[in-house]
């Protein structure tokens, strides 16, 4: 492995997966395997383009590839939507910390995720039910724009809802044709009494805007701050606590987070914006 | 430590070049920067009485670099021994600062390590200090304490030279032909330039007093309107990062050549507007102020949390720069009349 902390992995995409109007699964096999840690993310280069940070969706169980889902939201993922198979990429990482799981055995595990923030929370959940015994529960609660903009449809409606020790509850904000179920932004479907708050941790992903409001009705319920953990995307760049970007206060997201309590970051301003 | 005495500078400087590439400070009218040395050249090289403007993080992270190329890696080229001349105290420690950043065990960058390695510091005594140099607030001395492999005093009939570590001594051994004893009187005039000018600096700052730590002060500032208020004044030209010695932020970018993607490594500044902001627009610090008070709250507290250090060395280049008039020393005056007011208030309720 190259010596250079700069130095990108080459990788190819060998597949890609439409998951809604602006979301693409990419199916990326790197030249190097690339161990990581659930919610740590890596720097994906389109060569001569540009560079953006992701955290896999893939369970880092699968060791051979690594699935990286892509909204459309500027020049880079823009770019990065065109692709095709067979396109030539690089990655660097992982980087971070990821999600504390072993701190979360023999706890129900409340999972509160929005539109693409799911991308992270399908990492965690698919290491989450490889060991399911070791937690008392895992109950997620996810949203969407509407019933087109969920991803991973296929798992999300089928499968992963009859899995043991799992329970599930979807919501989007507009319904159209065949939805059934429930009508409402991602809080509207939180109730005090899905998990045992005394021995619970949430794990939160999504928007800036949903996660703000998600932290806040969990507090209400009564969870703790140091009981809440949150997904940052701030704009890590160099990944390795140096540039600057991501900064939040003296964390570097890059190195300190991505995950964190509520509770380590509550107290600087603007952490939603 | 050991020291020799020279009579002139150039047959010093010489040898040097011999050696390897040297730059040595020029004067450019009302600051000094770096050019190469030229041992032809007819003018002599003018022994800088005061730190250069340009800072010396250029020589070991300069402000464009390639620092990857695809598809082949790229690992950072043998870099060839350099050494620099006339670096003050407040460059050394500013040194110090980014070898803390950039050599860090887990994430060591390459290209500053290399350069880093190869660099040859020949230090000297500052005597003429600019009304903006505030080191003496901040632990620094107008005199080299450490991190130089030599240190250069100007004294009446010469030069003192002390000689630091492995690289110092082997020079001074290698050239020894060059050199004569330093004697007690050399040494005491030194110390007497020294003390001299110690006394200048305090002098030039001694209206810049604190309360508490200057750590204490800024973290005390959140709700602070001190920062807005200086941002009416800042015209977020970069100057600030840009000479500053300590600051590091950089900008990661990937470019097209004929036969290769390269991925381009360049000075960046949290100055700017959309520093921090993501491809969804987001960005915790969209107005100017707060990004003010992160720059003063990286350099006196979250990175002293950090390294155990300040991320300010008191050169004051930043306050030469300032085109809008924004003075750091300024504001953490203001910070600090703030800081004793809310005290007052404080105790008058404990009352």
């Amino acid at each position: 492995m190259s010596q250079n902390l700069y130095q990108p992995i080459n990788s190819e995409i060998v597949d890609i997966v439409d998951e809604s109007p602006t979301i693409k699964t990419f199916v990326v096999v790197p030249e190097e395997k690339i161990k990581f840690k659930t919610g740590q993310f890596v720097e994906l280069t389109l060569p001569g383009e540009g560079e953006a940070p992701f955290t896999p969706s893939s369970s880092p169980a699968d060791t051979e590839k690594m699935d990286i889902t892509i909204m459309k939201a500027g020049r880079v993922t823009g770019l990065l939507h065109e692709c095709k198979k067979g396109q030539k990429v690089g990655i660097r990482g992982p980087y971070g910390n990821g999600y504390p799981i072993d701190d979360f055995a023999g706890k129900e595990v409340y999972i509160v995720g929005g539109g693409v923030g799911l991308a992270p929370i399908r990492s965690l959940f698919l290491t989450l039910i490889d060991r399911i015994k070791d937690f008392k529960s895992v109950v997620c609660r996810y949203g969407a724009r509407t019933p087109d903009d969920f991803i991973y449809k296929k798992t999300l409606f089928g499968p992963w809802q009859k899995i043991d020790g799992v329970h599930m509850k979807l919501t989007v904000d507009e319904a159209n044709g065949e939805w059934k179920d429930n009508v409402g932004v991602v809080t509207t479907i939180l109730k005090r009494d899905d998990v045992n708050i005394a021995n619970a941790v949430a794990v939160v992903c999504g928007p800036p805007i949903m996660m703000k409001f998600a932290t806040l009705k969990l507090l209400e319920f009564g969870f703790g701050a140091e009981q809440i953990y949150i997904s940052m995307e701030k704009n890590m760049s160099c990944g390795v606590g140096k540039c600057g970007h991501c900064m939040i206060g003296k964390y570097y997201v890059c190195k300190d987070g991505p995950v964190f309590t509520y509770d380590q970051i509550k107290d600087y301003p603007n952490i939603w914006d | 430590m050991q020291t020799v005495f020279i009579s002139e500078l150039k047959p010093f400087l010489d040898a040097v070049a011999e050696d390897m590439d040297l730059y040595v400070p020029k004067n450019a009218g009302t600051h000094y920067v770096y050019n190469r040395y030229d041992p032809a050249a007819e003018a002599p090289v003018e022994f800088n009485n005061i730190r250069t403007c340009t800072p010396i993080k250029e020589f070991l992270f300069p402000l464009r670099e390639l620092a990857a190329v695809f598809p082949e890696p790229l690992e950072p080229k043998d870099i060839k021994p350099f050494a620099v001349f006339g670096l003050k105290d407040c460059d050394l420690r500013s040194i110090e600062i980014l070898d803390k950043v950039f050599t860090e065990e887990e994430f060591e960058d390459p290209f500053y390590t290399a350069r880093r390695e190869k660099m040859f510091i020949i230090s000297s005594d500052c005597s003429e200090p600019a009304e903006s140099c505030f080191c003496t607030i901040l632990d620094g001395r107008p005199f080299a304490q450490s991190g130089f492999d030599l240190n250069i005093s100007q004294v009446k009939d010469g030069f003192i030279i002390e000689v630091g570590p492995q690289k110092g001594k082997d020079f001074i051994e290698k050239h020894s032909q060059l050199f004569t004893e330093t004697g007690e009187a050399l040494l005491s005039e030194r110390e007497e330039n020294r003390a001299g000018t110690q006394k200048q600096l305090e002098q030039n700052n001694a209206e810049l007093k604190f309360d508490t730590s200057i750590k204490e002060i800024v973290e005390n500032s959140q709700d602070s309107e001190v920062f807005d208020f200086e941002a009416q004044n800042c015209i977020e030209c970069q100057a600030c990062t840009r000479v500053c010695p300590t600051c590091h932020c950089f900008y990661l970018y990937d470019t097209k050549r004929e036969d290769y993607f390269g991925k381009m490594k360049m000075w960046d500044s949290c100055m700017r507007l959309a520093y921090a902001e993501v491809a969804g627009g987001a960005n915790p610090r969209k107005v100017l102020g707060d990004r003010i008070k992160h720059r003063l709250m990286h350099k006196f507290s979250y990175f002293l949390d950090r390294y155990g250090i300040d991320m300010c060395v008191g050169c004051g280049r930043c306050v030469d720069a300032e085109a809008g008039g924004v003075d750091i020393r300024e504001i953490l005056k203001k910070l600090n009349e703030e800081l004793k007011g809310k005290d007052k208030t404080k105790a008058k309720v404990a009352k």
